[in-house]
């Protein structure tokens, strides 16, 4: 007799009620975010980058995939369209990389009563979306500014100010707004808010069934190699402008590692959207009937 | 240490609310508020893009007077726009000093300008436009321009929610505020203080995660009772809902204003390339 094994499986509304309250909570506190002005330390920004602890709560609470799409919505809904500050294509970027590292960080934990877990998953997704964020902010100066090697250290002072800024928000915002609410909230909220939505707790050590390919190994995996891509290029650059000693062949050794690190990111991003497409349409097809 | 006292002064809670409630329902009085929600989506998606992809420094200039003239006819919160100017500053500043201690010179201060236009040109035409448009305006075009069904409703039910969402984590910051205690000093540059609300403001969010979970099963419950999900998958019910929307003469005369705006914009950018400088 082969035992039926238990999925963790929601209805049409039950869906529409974990996005409805992760877009309109997450809204709410990106609004705050967004109109408190930060501390400036010369280039640190001691700013309040976002509260990212509410979608990893509920995206560890609930299923990963509606409560991140739901906070990412929330925030460009609440936090752009409303302020008057939607940034176009920028937010389509945003929204792929915000949902895909709260999804991954979801992902993550399968018992929420494990701080440790919580923890690492919480750092975890803060750090990939702030690595996107930076890497994609790079390229887009890279696109906007003509002949961007004409303009002396501008290329070398783009990569300082996103890494600056990537770290910053890893280790200040990451821990303070991230790490330490979210390893009080989750084991707090479990089994308690679950209830007022009207389905059972998240079963602890339960597993996601099968079909989602887009499993956080894999995105863990591609932002390791984006990132070792960008180092090499970051590296051969800084070895290129002092100069010291030059190649003959540093030149176009430099030129292939910016468009190996940009084909790897372009991998990345194409992989990203695909994955999230298809997705999309496929609950859209099943919907009502079977979660994956 | 005055000038940080009187910012704070500044960020209430209720300041921000009065802000924000202006900000979202002020439009549908204008001009740009009377026109057809496609036009402007149709508008905005031109500006939002194609700026990215001029290097021209006249076209970008003539595309941001463009973009001023509309933010004036919208009639935008001085607020908003002092927020964008203060990122447009900082971001493209900081960049500049670095570039300075990487042996740049003043020389890479003109492609930074040209980056400033392109993102000021951006963010004003969003500004227009989505500051121009009501809420319940905007999600029945993007339905009508084919965005899911899904987003168009949290749109507006955003929209609506706000209020209610706003008031309701302002009571719990009170009741936190009035159990509490403030700090006694404010410390070095104001830390102490600064910490205090921070940790209210986290955890304000327990209760009211618990708050509006109920309040978004009730929210769900009540719509399908009425047929959400069924009338969100039929067409017929999607055209009635639309029905309303037409596109006036005004709206071709702003559309077409325009284009031949923009076109002529690209014939002087080609004459003349280094209009200014």
């Amino acid at each position: 007799m082969s035992t039926i094994t238990t999925r963790y499986t929601l209805t049409q509304s039950q869906k529409m009620m974990i996005f409805v309250l992760s877009m309109s909570l997450y809204g709410l506190s990106n609004m705050f975010t967004e109109l408190v002005p930060g501390i400036k330390l010369g280039p640190i920004e001691l700013s309040i980058e976002y509260f990212a602890f509410i979608p990893l709560t509920l995206c560890m609470l609930f299923h990963p995939l509606y409560a991140a799409i739901g906070a990412a919505v929330g925030e460009v809904i609440f936090g752009e369209l409303m302020l008057g500050q939607f940034g176009g294509l920028g937010e389509l970027e945003k929204f792929i990389t915000f949902s895909l590292a709260m999804y991954t960080a979801g992902r993550m934990v399968s018992d929420p009563k494990n701080r440790r877990q919580v923890g690492v998953a919480a750092i975890t997704g803060v750090a990939i979306h702030q690595f996107f964020s930076s890497v994609v902010d790079i390229v887009k100066v890279w696109v906007g500014v003509e002949e961007l090697e004409a303009v002396k250290g501008l290329a070398e002072s783009i990569i300082v100010i996103e890494g600056v800024g990537f770290l910053n928000d890893v280790l200040f915002s990451g821990i303070l707004f991230a790490l330490i609410p979210t390893m009080y909230l989750v084991p707090r909220l479990y089994g308690k808010i679950e209830p007022l939505l009207g389905m059972k707790p998240r079963e602890r050590n339960m597993k996601y069934a099968t079909g989602a390919w887009l499993s956080p190994k894999l995105v863990i995996f591609g932002t390791i190699m984006v990132m070792v891509a960008l180092g090499s290029e970051l590296l051969s650059e800084s070895g290129w402008n002092f100069g010291d000693f030059e190649f003959a062949w540093a030149e176009s050794n430099e030129e292939s590692l910016i468009w190996l690190s940009m084909l790897v990111a372009a991998i990345v991003a194409a992989t990203a959207i695909i994955s999230l497409i298809r997705r999309s349409a496929r609950k859209r097809q099943e919907a009502g009937q079977v979660d994956a | 240490m005055e000038a940080v006292k009187r910012a704070l002064d500044r960020i209430s809670v209720e300041q921000i609310k009065l802000e924000l409630l202006g900000t979202a329902y002020n439009s549908s009085s204008t001009f740009l508020g009377r026109l057809d929600p496609r036009t402007l989506l149709l508008w905005y998606l031109f500006f939002a893009i194609v700026p990215w992809f001029v290097h021209n420094r006249t076209v970008l200039l003539g595309m941001f007077v463009l973009m001023v003239l509309t933010t004036v006819l919208s009639r935008v919160s001085p607020y908003i726009i002092f927020i964008l100017c203060l990122g447009l500053i900082s971001q493209i500043g900081w960049m500049f000093i670095l570039s300075l201690f990487f042996g740049g010179g003043i020389e890479s201060l003109l492609p930074m300008l040209t980056l400033t236009l392109k993102l000021s040109v951006i963010s004003l035409a969003s500004i227009t436009v989505f500051s121009s448009l009501d809420p319940e305006r905007l999600s029945d075009g993007l339905l009508s321009l084919g965005i899911p069904d899904t987003f168009a409703f949290s749109l507006s039910y955003g929209y609506r929610i706000l209020p209610t969402l706003l008031e309701e984590f302002h009571q719990i910051l009170l009741s936190f505020r009035l159990r509490g205690q403030r700090p006694l000093q404010h410390g070095l540059l104001y830390w102490r203080t600064a910490t205090y609300y921070l940790r209210i403001v986290i955890l304000a969010f327990y209760p009211l995660m618990l708050n509006t979970a109920k309040r978004s099963r009730t929210t769900i419950e009540a719509l399908e009772t009425r047929g959400f999900s069924y009338g969100l998958n039929n067409k017929k019910v999607k055209k009635i809902k639309l029905s309303y929307l037409k596109m006036k003469r005004s709206n071709w005369y702003f559309l077409s204003g325009s284009t031949v705006y923009v076109i002529l914009l690209f014939w002087i950018g080609y004459l003349y390339p280094k209009l200014v400088y």
